[in-house]
């Protein structure tokens, strides 16, 4: 019957050659117990589990009894096959079945090597897998993380990107869980290398690498200096972790506000006004040769006296007098100007509200004109007083 | 013949005389009545219109005084009108009033010089207007604290205050052109018809002819120069002057009474108030020319009664 079938194997094969020459038939026939890693490192008192098949090339289908042998007492080991305990398999021709051996290993057992045997006994196929597990009370490292480019360097207000690669050296997919531990105030989260999802966890399959980004935001307010950053990983008792470093480099940072804090001022129409500006650093770095300028309704004249300023050290202020000079023709009223101050990229700027009065030369010609018409009146009756 | 001795004399007595008379004539009854009744209609429409309009307003106040609610004016329209109808009332009989009852010669048989009269009439009449537009003002403000139950703030009542002495101000103008009128002319009824016509005539009338005026005298290729000389004539008119008074004062965004061109306004903010004494300033000088056109028309007055023949 064997024969027969090969025959017309070989039929079909020599009919369909120009199809199938590209794929070469492994030259593999018979029943197979297959494992991918057929010798395991477990704790005691955990669950191992080993994923088997069960590979038929070129028989016809036969029903394959289970057993599992040689497994030390207190061990308790199951064969699963989809989700649930099983004592039977059935590979059809040229196909494999895949089935989990699941080991419960006491807390008690002795470390060594034991070696379990899994069998499938059919009418006429007997094959037969030694599986050694190696109980071991420390399991070898499983995860491992590498940072593609560990220091970076940059300002406070750049972000600090760190691509890393975890690999999954253990024989099972995990889950893995990311932390990252940074100074005080510094922001960190986790995104996948090409996308935008953060992330706290990421699943790794077994073997297999996964990058993923760490980025870093620090503070505003941090000073110039190398901050470390530590990350770790861990899935269930594997860890990894790996350091990577921030180099920021202050920079300066000016804002602008009148004396106390104050931002508005005064100034009569036609007429130069001082107003005290107070220039302040606050960043981590000087702020050099720092410009002032302003952005004043058309028509006023605004300088600045001093007109520029050499240095200020970090948390440092300086004053200067802002000179504005409103339009003669200006309205009274409250009109809205803008300081800037800018030192090499830095710009630092303050809206003043600036209340013009009109000159009060007006004023007194009015009075002028009341005492003119007073006059006028004293001189009548001066004048035309009779009895 | 020379005057001997203060022009003063009698000033006193004349002043008391005058406004005792003011106080129990008939005049002053309708005067006090209008009072009253201008009072409850303004601040009635006024209230009604703030609370269904009015949101938040730093000034809420003032609003009493230019809030209007169809069909009544606002009250301060209430004034522009009832000023000149009161100080008119009063003066357009001063002086021909005491001819025709044959008592001016009598009078000034009397150690009391003639300018000492004309004063003491104008003052009397003035006090007598001023004190109606006391209770007028205290009243408002009165009903608007138990209306609005919000109380004013110091400088809304600081800006309330100089509303109210423009307003004498602008009653002074008229009462003297009032007087005026009444020493040129021996008829009252003469007098008043005038002095009613020419209100009228700068009231009503002239607002729309200073334009025309304007558009026949200034080359009309010239914008500017066309506002500037229509707004110009217009203020020649007392209610104009009173009425930018009021602008400046009770609205305190208004900026300026003239024409604004738009390089001006860039950078302004818009809607904030003006201080107290910037608001005086824009409005300065309308104050001063109602002022001073009370005390030319009174003037005018004056010389015209101490040349006049009084004894006939």
């Amino acid at each position: 019957m064997t024969h027969r079938l090969i025959a017309f194997v070989v039929a079909l094969l020599a009919l369909a050659a120009p199809a199938l020459a590209a794929e070469t038939k492994p030259d593999v026939k018979g029943l197979y117990l297959l494992s991918d890693y057929p010798a395991v490192t477990v704790q005691p008192g955990t669950t191992s589990t080993v994923s088997m098949r069960l590979r038929n090339y070129g028989l016809a289908p036969e029903r394959l009894s289970l057993a599992v042998a040689g497994a030390p007492a207190g061990w308790k080991a199951t064969l699963l096959g989809g989700g649930q305990p099983i004592a039977a398999a059935m590979p059809a021709t040229d196909d494999s079945v895949s089935f989990d051996l699941r080991l419960d290993v006491p807390k008690d057992a002795k470390t060594g090597t034991q070696t379990v045997t899994v069998s499938a006994d059919g009418s006429s196929q007997h094959v037969s897998l030694p599986i050694q597990v190696t109980l071991a009370k420390e399991l070898p490292a499983k995860l491992s993380l590498t940072p593609e480019l560990p220091e970076l360097r940059g300002s406070t207000r750049s972000t600090f990107e760190y691509t890393m690669t975890i690999k999954n050296d253990s024989g099972k997919k995990l889950l893995v869980s990311l932390a990252a531990d940074a100074p005080r105030n510094f922001d960190t989260s986790f995104t996948e290398a090409y996308g935008s999802q953060q992330l706290t966890a990421i699943p790794v399959d077994a073997g297999k690498t996964k990058d993923v980004k760490l980025k870093v935001t620090p503070p505003d307010t941090v000073d110039a200096g190398n901050y470390p950053v530590t990350v770790h990983i861990g899935a269930g008792d594997a860890k990894a972790s790996a350091k990577v470093a921030l180099d920021i480099t202050g920079e300066p940072k000016l804002t602008l506000a009148g004396r106390e804090g104050l931002l508005s001022a005064r100034a009569t129409a036609g007429t130069e006004s001082s107003v005290p500006v107070i220039v302040s650093n606050t960043g981590t770095a000087p702020a050099e040769n720092v410009q002032l300028s302003a952005n004043a309704p058309s028509g006023w004249k605004v300088t600045f006296d001093p007109k520029s300023i050499e240095r200020i050290a970090p948390n440092q202020h300086k004053e200067v007098q802002a000179l504005i000079t409103p339009p003669s023709k200006a309205i009274a009223g409250d009109y809205v100007t803008t300081f800037n101050a800018s030192a090499r990229g830095e710009n630092g700027s303050a809206n003043f509200r600036v209340t013009v009065t009109t000159a009060t030369m007006w004023g007194i010609a009015g009075v002028g004109i009341i005492g003119a018409a007073l006059l006028i009146m004293v001189g009548a009756v001066a004048r035309f007083g009779r009895r | 013949m020379r005057r001997e001795g203060s022009p003063w004399q009698g000033l006193g007595v004349v002043t008391l005389k005058e406004l005792s008379d003011h106080f129990t004539s008939a005049r002053m009854r309708v005067l006090e009545w209008l009072v009253v009744l201008v009072a409850l209609a303004a601040v009635y429409g006024a209230i009604q219109q703030i609370r269904d309009v009015t949101a938040e307003d730093p000034f809420l106040f003032l609003r009493l005084f230019t809030t209007a609610r169809e069909p009544l004016p606002s009250f301060v329209s209430f004034l522009s009108f009832l000023v000149p109808l009161m100080a008119i009332g009063l003066g357009f009989d001063a002086v021909n009033g005491e001819h025709s009852r044959r008592t001016l010669s009598r009078i000034l048989s009397q150690p009391i010089y003639r300018d000492a009269l004309l004063f003491g009439k104008f003052l009397a009449a003035l006090g007598t207007l001023s004190v109606s537009l006391i209770a007028l003002w205290l009243l408002v403000i009165g009903l608007g604290l138990i209306t609005l139950g919000v109380p004013p703030g110091g400088e809304e009542m600081a800006r309330a205050f100089i509303f109210l002495l423009v307003t004498i101000a602008y009653a002074g103008v008229w009462l003297a052109l009032a007087m005026l009128f009444s020493v040129v002319f021996r008829s009252a009824a003469t007098a008043a018809l005038v002095t009613l016509g020419i209100w009228l005539f700068l009231t009503v009338i002239w607002p729309a002819l200073a334009p025309a005026i304007a558009q026949a005298v200034v080359p009309p290729d010239n914008q500017e120069a066309l506002l500037v000389t229509a707004q110009m004539l217009t203020r020649l008119s007392p209610s104009t002057l009173f009425g930018e008074c009021v602008l400046a004062l009770l609205n305190p965004t208004t900026r300026t009474l003239g024409p604004v061109y738009l390089s001006q306004l860039q950078g302004a903010v818009m809607g904030a108030p003006l201080p107290l004494w910037d608001s005086v300033m824009v409005a300065w000088p309308q104050i001063v020319g109602l002022i001073a056109a009370t005390i030319l028309l009174f003037v005018g007055g004056y010389v015209a009664f101490q040349r006049q023949e009084v004894r006939a």
